[in-house]
């Protein structure tokens, strides 16, 4: 039989997150109630983040300051920008010269 | 890589000629700033650029700037406010000769805190990622080792990459810190390096696995033979098995590209039979022979 080793995901707080990316924590909050960062809520109702939260919000930060887009906007950029990554992966794999 | 334009040349960072309206210079502002910034364009000069055409907008959009840039040059802020114009004149070779580029500016250090200070903030933005890629060919990603790499950019950038042997196309080679600025004291980005195996003229890749073609004399082939063949890990024997005809793949396990975490991939070489472009007196003979003799037929059942 198989044998799985237990690990505990490495999840951050709002202050956690807060401390490691400059940002108020009230900020954080609001960026994660626009979805603009993945969160998810632990079992008493907190907010969680993965530690890739951190340069997540830090594009964000460089949208609206570079580019002086609003928030929606970014949620937009982001969405499409994901897309883009994902399909240029595909075209590189499938790129196979002979 | 992103175009350069000279250190301020603010109408050349823009694009735009020195008649341009503010209408003009807002537009290819915009433009430039959407197709340089560091999150869409993961371009190692990208940043840069885009520093760049924020710095030229800075300037060229606000009338006041403009015309004493348009007066004085690059060195506009250096320029006392009150000279005059004939008083300029006098001082003209001094002032340009000086030669102060973009990076003399004192207000202008960093576009992204320099904006966020405008709007009220203070804080410090790590940098963006970014990629570029790494040319090699089939032999440099078999054997791996050092390779220099030099990026364009504001100053060149030499980096010394090690490249682990087996390393596939597509593969990422992560540089931690070496990405764009970060703003205030935050962290650098990281530079990712994505590698590009050149095709090359006699292996194509399939995986791990490498595919040659294996040419052999008509006699090699139906006699059975033994012949040397190039890979990318030095020159191996391989035994042609008498009757191989053009087509018949032969399998050299483990000769294909190296796996540091696993079993390496295999070569295999493709029979091909070539004949004589030209025959000799003597061999056409004996061709001739052979074809008398021969009840073989390739077509038949």
């Amino acid at each position: 039989m198989a044998k799985y080793q237990l690990v505990r995901p490495v999840l951050l707080s709002v202050d956690e997150v807060a401390a490691r990316s400059g940002l108020h924590p009230d900020l954080v909050r609001r960026f994660a109630a626009m979805s603009l960062v993945d969160s998810t809520t632990d079992v008493i109702g907190r907010l969680r983040f993965t530690p890739k939260a951190v340069p997540a919000l830090a594009r964000v930060q460089r949208l609206r300051t570079g580019l002086a887009l609003n928030y929606a906007a970014i949620g937009l950029v982001l969405d499409l920008l994901d897309r883009i990554e994902v399909l240029e992966a595909q075209v590189r794999s499938h790129r196979r010269w002979t | 890589m992103a175009d350069r334009t000279p250190h301020g040349d603010f109408y050349g960072a823009l694009g735009v000629p020195r008649t341009a309206s503010t209408d003009e210079i807002q537009r290819a502002y915009r433009k430039l700033a959407r197709q340089y910034h560091p999150d869409v364009n993961s371009d190692p000069g990208a940043e840069e650029r885009f520093k760049e055409v924020g710095a030229a907008y800075q300037v060229l959009s606000d009338p006041d700037q403009r015309r004493r840039y348009d007066r004085f040059g690059a060195d506009f802020r250096h320029v006392p406010d009150d000279v005059d114009e004939r008083a300029h004149a006098d001082g003209r070779t001094r002032y340009t000769s000086a030669g102060r580029g973009v990076g003399g500016f004192e207000d202008i250090e960093d576009l992204f805190s320099g904006l966020f200070r405008g709007r009220g903030g203070g804080a410090s933005i790590p940098g963006a990622d970014q990629q570029a890629e790494l040319e090699l060919t089939v032999e440099e990603a078999y054997r791996g080792g050092h390779k220099h790499l030099t990026l364009r950019g504001s100053g060149q950038r030499d980096y010394d990459v090690t490249i682990p042997p087996g390393v596939m196309d597509g593969q990422r080679i992560r540089l931690a810190g070496q990405g764009g600025t970060g703003s205030g004291n935050a962290a650098a980005g990281d530079l990712y390096l994505i590698v590009r195996v050149k095709p090359h003229r006699r292996y194509r890749l399939s995986g791990r696995d490498l595919h040659i073609d294996l040419p052999v004399s008509p006699w090699e082939a139906a006699l059975g033979a033994t012949v040397p063949v190039d890979t990318p890990g030095g020159e191996v024997k391989v035994r042609v098995a008498p009757g191989a005809s053009s087509g018949r793949r032969l399998r050299l396990r483990g000769e294909g590209m190296p796996d540091p975490r696993g079993k390496p991939g295999d070569l295999y070489a493709e029979v091909r039979v070539m004949v004589p472009k030209r025959l000799r007196k003597r061999e056409r003979e004996l061709f001739e022979e052979l074809a008398a003799v021969s009840e073989f037929d390739p077509r038949g059942t």
